[in-house]
């Protein structure tokens, strides 16, 4: 095989055995990798009914045909699993090395099944693999983990690992790797925790082996050039501020969340922007494995209260644990992030639910008795506090750690939480980016920018600019970005690059840059069409994982505020997401049924039956 | 009249020197069109997105007093 290894690892934690079998290209080409095969594996593997946290949920890391390869962005790995946050499926991913890494130690996929009796760790050098007592791990920080696991395998292995929220099986709980580096969304870190899996550690040596190397490396290069000469041109702004170039921009289109989503326009939007991290807190950019954009940011905090040194925010961390909590100070906003690193926490969930939290106090729905202090939106040091003690599950913690729905249906109010199956929002209104909110609600992973980023067109422009406020184009706008979002989660690439770089300027042109580089690597025969069946094909297995759930179209929903409560101010002032308006076109674009279901037209049409 | 420009991300490099935060003042002739006052700023406009207070303009469309015209660079990310 080339581009995949065609080798999966199974473990099975009950037992402690490991395994290893081999994929049939077939099913490789049909699903792509990545995010299609771990779908692909758990669909027929698993009962989707069964509680995320048992020993019979099945957990599966997976990097795609891409990654590994010289292809730019060719850094990214999946986690996908049963959700003990919404119930569903997930599909978090990260960057950064670890991925990588664990491509060439020669396997795609790792598969964790049950749970072990003591706390453990995955080590696996090449095709050596062993798993290792973990209790001296446990209870420690990300950062302590993964320090204490270099020294003791490779210093050049690769680290992906829980922290306390994880093993305290936090529903929004993330898995870190290379510190910084989160798949942090749907409480996969949680389910790690389940397994009493505490780390992965891969070293990898093999070459990943390619159909067409030459043609491969020639169409890489030249993307890489593009990305060159943007960069010269001083158009790079991913380079230069990080995502955190963000705030100014959603606040000039007034879909910043801000008081919990109450309004999109924030006062504090400049204070909180990419320009001042720049200036302030930014040692230097900070590129993932072959990425030649760096919107990473390696920064330092010098502050008598907010001190520290690490990675981050991003824009999503800023729009949660600033804005939405209503808070302008970014040196508290950075130092939340890294308190969120280092003990395993999911900053969108977790800064969104906080945000939840303040609405709902300064109400006088949730009295101060239980939370042991005011907690009212501007207040920076509350945040940082919240974020701790979540991190923790340790006093008023332990409910945020659980996410805003279930905080707000513990106070009998689950209407404040700003969530699409039980999912916090990422840091877009979506009543002024009407696309986000079509996305959101059904998103087979809940509330996620990751599942199909149409604020790419309706904000940012890219790969042309449409209009936020409208809703007539939107169903078909939102079936093609989940569509090519599943293929470049499938190939193992980030989205920064790929929308940008890998894809026709109009939306309704195939994905050729991407099918071709597909096709170099793995030559199994895709072209734009295959792939763009593929990532449909994904996507509708993904679909009837839920569907075999207990989901249904009245979950396709969101938060009554987003339905019925006009924004208030700024550009998007009187507008609502018609969602009802909106929900029958996108069905009968997709295939599915009246309730959201697949039709057995469309699973036979995609080879699902 | 008056109205505001605002450069965001990228292009704040293009900003006055004197100007500490993202928007100026700019003295323009009444009733003029967006693309008239786009023309005489130093910015790139291929692959800009440019919003007339937060909306995208029509083709054509004039400017009133206190509007605010912002640009900045078609980029994702978030």
């Amino acid at each position: 095989m080339y581009g995949w290894n065609g080798r999966i690892l199974r473990v099975n934690l009950t037992t402690g055995e490991t395994s290893v079998e081999e994929v049939d290209p077939r099913t490789a080409r049909d699903f792509i990798g990545g995010r299609g095969w771990a779908i692909r594996y758990l669909y027929n593997e698993m009962d989707p009914r069964v509680d995320p946290l048992s020993p019979e949920n099945k957990l599966v890391f997976s990097t795609g045909p891409l990654t590994a390869t010289p292809v730019p962005t060719g850094n990214r790995y999946m986690v996908t699993t049963k959700s003990p946050l919404t119930g569903a499926i997930s599909c978090s991913n990260s960057g950064g090395f670890f991925p990588t890494e664990m491509k060439r130690t020669g396997f795609d996929l790792f598969i964790f099944e049950g749970r072990a009796e003591r706390p453990v760790y995955l080590w696996v050098n090449d095709d050596r693999v062993e798993l290792r007592p973990a209790d001296h791990l446990w209870g420690r920080t990300v950062f302590e983990t993964e320090d204490m696991l270099r020294a003791e395998t490779d210093p050049r292995a690769r680290v992906a690992c829980i922290g306390p929220a994880g093993e305290r099986l936090a529903p929004i709980a993330a898995i870190l790797n290379d510190k910084h580096r989160a798949a942090a969304r749907s409480g996969v870190g949680a389910v790690m925790g389940s397994k009493n899996l505490k780390a992965v550690v891969v070293r990898g040596t093999r070459r990943i082996p390619l159909a067409r190397p030459d043609e491969l490396k020639a169409l890489a290069d030249q993307v890489v050039e593009e990305v060159k000469q943007a960069v010269a041109a001083g158009k790079a702004t991913l380079r230069t501020y990080g995502t955190a170039y963000v705030p100014p921009v959603t606040n000039e289109v007034g879909i910043l969340p801000t008081y919990n989503f109450r309004t999109g326009v924030f006062a504090g939007a400049e204070a909180i922007s990419g320009r001042v991290l720049s200036e302030k807190y930014l040692i230097r950019p900070k590129a993932c494995y072959g990425c030649p954009i760096a919107c990473g940011r390696l920064t330092r905090v010098e502050d008598p209260v907010f001190g520290g040194e690490g990675e981050g925010p991003e824009y999503e961390t800023i729009g949660a644990l600033g804005s939405a909590c209503g808070v302008d100070n970014l040196a508290a906003i950075t130092k939340a992030n890294y308190i969120c690193n280092e003990l395993g926490l999911d900053t969108i969930s977790v800064g969104m639910t906080i945000a939840c939290a303040m609405e709902m106090y300064e109400l006088g729905l949730i009295p101060e008795s239980d939370i042991g202090r005011p907690l009212r939106f501007g207040d920076a040091q509350a945040v940082v506090e919240m974020v701790r003690l979540a991190g923790l599950r340790e006093g008023f913690g332990d409910l945020i750690a659980q996410g805003s729905y279930r905080l707000a249906s513990h106070y009998g109010h689950p209407e404040f939480s700003m969530s699409a199956k039980k999912q916090e929002f990422p840091a877009y209104d979506p009543r002024g980016a009407k696309g986000m909110g079509l996305l959101y609600a059904t998103s087979n992973i809940g509330a996620s920018h990751m599942a199909g980023d149409t604020a790419y067109m309706e904000v940012f422009g890219v790969p042309k600019k449409v209009d936020p406020l409208s809703w007539e184009d939107k169903p078909r706008l939102v079936k093609y970005f989940e569509d090519i979002f599943t293929i470049v989660d499938a190939a193992g690439l980030c989205v920064f690059l790929s929308i940008r770089y890998l894809f026709e300027p109009t939306y309704n042109v195939e994905p050729v840059r991407i099918s071709r580089l597909m096709e170099y690597a793995t030559g199994a025969g895709y072209d734009e069409e295959t792939l763009l069946e593929a990532g449909e094909r994904v996507y509708n297995l993904e679909r009837m994982f839920l569907v075999r759930a207990g989901f249904s179209r009245a979950d396709d929903t969101l938060p009554p505020r987003m339905l019925h409560e006009p924004m208030p101010e700024g550009p998007a002032k009187g507008h609502v997401v018609e969602l009802d308006r909106m929900l029958p076109e996108y069905y009968r674009l997709r295939g599915w049924d009246e309730n959201g279901v697949p039709t057995k037209e469309k699973l036979a049409e995609l080879g699902l039956l | 009249m008056k109205i505001h420009i605002k450069l965001l991300a990228n292009y704040q490099k293009y900003l006055p020197p004197d100007c500490s935060s993202s928007s100026y003042e700019a003295e323009v002739p009444p009733d003029v069109r967006v693309e008239d006052v786009l023309a005489q700023l130093p910015v790139p406009l291929e692959e800009s997105v440019v919003l007339v207070n937060g909306r995208t303009p029509q083709p054509g469309q004039a400017l009133q007093e206190g509007d605010v015209l912002c640009l900045f660079p078609a980029i994702g990310g978030g």
